[in-house]
């Protein structure tokens, strides 16, 4: 871990992308808030330089005078307030998690605010674990929201889950075609298609690369997604749709993002490491893996790049 | 953060900084009254020399937006700093520095400041002048009739100093005001004046808080949560602070403990320290307590573990004594919530 011997200097290292857990029911805006606060705080702890001297003159202006070096008292804390306060950091989020989903949340600092517009304008792929449970429909199709139907889901089985959700992958593949952008019929698009998975040109609709079942245990399931472009409401949505067409009724109970491009768990900082020599470390971390995969923020090809 | 502006008259402060002169051309004079004369000299010639004294003679200082402008110029403030107050966090309120700059050190402030020594550790002192600095407006005599009345109260002597360093604001009351807030405490939770005192000392700011607010939480304790009128004395007495936290987030906290982890108000009656603690804390612990299949809070049955380990001591600790894994364990677990 890196030794800080200045606040000055710390705040100057301090430009990056970090990687953070997102607790659910918590706003991306008081995230950014707490750590924030929590960089000041820290900023503010360390030792900042001795205090200002300032040159007085003094004595009558008819006689010779004198000049003497007093503390400036302007310089002191507690008179000009703390080194660093919230105003001097800047701090922006790469894509939007909303307020009930948790999960890995990149966040950039100061200078980094530039790489977290690089990393939102490459659609990086985010991986999701969607909870759902069966037997019961929310009008915001969210476990908060009022219920609007009930129903049986004793019929509900994992292969019928596995059929309904491989049904559904398919039908957002052909969307994928149609979204990047290219006429279908080219031979462009033949050569893309070729590749992979593509990424769409548009940054509003939602495109989806995979869903795939990994947890049934009636009535709860956990659905894997990937995609870009996805917002919470659609994710909801998702399980909503699943529901009906599995001929019962269904709603999700927990949206968690388990990965973004090469940004996985194992880098996302938990809340209560929410401090100045974690942060510095995870930026750290989180610059050598950009190093490492230039294809991440500025992608050659329209091809999806992880 | 909204830039307040702070508009501070200059000729208002003169108590605070020497009155300035400007070069023979403009003199302003600060009189008795608020408004000042301005004298147009005769007109000079600026380039003539003269072996007058100029020293007095500085530029004038213009408004600012924070006290660290003029802190080099007046001798309070700097005295103040010496003393340890935050001087900056009055910048926020214009209208504590009004009338701040217009105290005189030698004439207002020092008499009070030794009257506080008697009550306020030196260490605290600043503390304390940070967060009320409206202190050194009121009466020294009213101080000391406020104190007096504690006095009268049967307070001890180092009741009355605990409750003075922890709470600024209390001598900014009158005795009248606290008279009536003493009675309001011993008639709305039926206490003995014994209690009153009790809860006086233990957490002073209870008694200047915002009434209403007291009510509210009561309300929300009583009602809302179910305990009955004794047990509402005993968790007063014990932990005075619910009274002073967020009604919604008190309520919240309540509905976790006993509806979802299913806590009798027996067991919360005697850790009344779990309602301080926000909720997502004893949530992650409990979840992964019930993960490892251990959330068991019943004392009489094996494997008990206490209530007050969801909410005391480090991860690590916890980790180790109750759910008797690896500290990286329970921060995989995290990353699943």
């Amino acid at each position: 871990m890196a030794k800080l011997c200045t606040g000055a200097l710390a705040y100057k290292a301090l430009n990056g992308l970090v990687c953070v857990y997102k607790p659910p029911c918590v706003t991306i805006k008081q995230v950014q808030h707490t750590i924030i606060t929590h960089l000041c705080r820290d900023l503010n702890a360390l030792p900042n330089g001795p205090q200002e001297k300032r040159v007085e003159i003094i004595g009558a202006t008819n006689e010779p005078m004198s000049v003497c070096l007093v503390p400036n008292y302007a310089d002191n804390p507690l008179a000009c307030g703390p080194r660093f306060i919230n105003e001097d950091f800047r701090c922006s989020w790469a894509t939007h998690l909303g307020f009930f989903s948790s999960g890995v949340l990149l966040l950039g600092i100061n200078e980094g605010t530039k790489l977290t517009y690089l990393l939102n304008t490459a659609r990086l792929p985010r991986a999701y674990k969607l909870h759902g449970q069966l037997g019961k429909a929310t009008d915001t199709y969210f476990w908060n929201g009022k219920t609007v139907e009930r129903s049986m889901h004793k019929h509900v089985s994992r292969e019928k889950i596995d059929r309904v959700v491989a049904h559904m992958q398919a039908a957002h593949q052909k969307a994928m075609y149609e979204l990047s952008g290219v006429h279908m019929d080219s031979q462009t698009m033949y050569d893309l298609a070729v590749e992979g998975p593509i990424r769409p040109a548009n940054s509003k609709i939602p495109v989806l690369y995979g869903i795939k079942c990994v947890h049934f245990d009636s009535p709860n399931f956990t659905l894997e997604i990937h995609a870009v472009n996805e917002y919470e409401k659609y994710l909801w949505t998702l399980v909503h749709d699943l529901g009906v067409q599995l001929k019962t009724s269904a709603h999700c109970t927990g949206v968690q993002c388990i990965r973004q491009g090469k940004f996985d768990l194992e880098y996302a900082l938990l809340r209560k490491h929410w401090k100045l020599e974690y942060i510095v470390d995870n930026m750290n971390r989180c610059r050598k893996v950009l190093e490492e995969n230039e294809n991440l923020m500025r992608p050659i090809s329209a091809v999806l790049s992880i | 953060m909204a830039i307040c502006k702070l508009f501070i008259r200059i000729l208002k402060i003169h108590n605070a900084i020497p009155a300035r002169s400007m070069c023979g051309y403009l003199q302003v004079e600060p009189g008795e009254s608020e408004i000042c004369s301005i004298s147009y000299e005769k007109p000079t010639n600026v380039l003539q020399r003269t072996h007058k004294d100029l020293s007095d003679v500085t530029p004038f200082l213009s408004n600012t937006f924070n006290l660290a402008a003029y802190v080099n110029h007046s001798k309070t403030l700097q005295n103040l700093i010496d003393l340890n107050v935050n001087i900056s966090k009055f910048e926020k309120k214009p209208y504590i520095i009004e009338k701040l700059l217009k105290l005189d050190f030698e004439k207002n402030m020092k008499s009070h400041i030794v009257f506080l020594s008697d009550y306020v550790n030196m260490e605290q002192m600043g503390e304390f002048f940070t967060k009320n600095p409206m202190i050194f407006c009121e009466h020294l005599e009213d101080l000391k009739t406020r104190v007096n009345y504690l006095e009268s109260k049967r307070f001890s002597d180092s009741e009355i100093k605990r409750i003075i360093s922890k709470n600024p604001y209390w001598l900014n009351f009158s005795t009248i005001r606290i008279d009536r807030r003493f009675g309001f405490y011993q008639q709305y939770f039926d206490l003995s004046g014994k209690n009153v005192r009790c809860l006086a000392t233990t957490q002073p700011k209870l008694i200047t808080y915002n009434l209403h607010h007291v009510k509210c939480n009561t309300f929300a304790i009583k009602e809302e949560m179910g305990f009955k009128d004794e047990e509402i004395k005993l968790l007063l007495l014990n932990k005075p602070k619910l009274w002073m936290i967020n009604q919604r987030m008190l309520i919240e906290r309540f509905n976790y403990i006993h509806n979802i982890m299913k806590i009798p108000h027996t067991t919360i009656l005697e850790n009344a320290g779990v309602l301080l603690s926000r909720v997502f804390r004893i949530k992650q612990r409990h979840l992964f307590l019930q993960s490892l299949g251990r959330a068991q809070y019943d004392p009489k049955k094996v494997n008990y573990v206490p209530i007050k380990a969801l909410v005391e001591k480090s991860d690590v600790e916890f980790c180790n004594n109750f759910a008797k894994c690896d500290i990286d364990d329970f921060n995989m677990f995290l990353k699943t919530l």
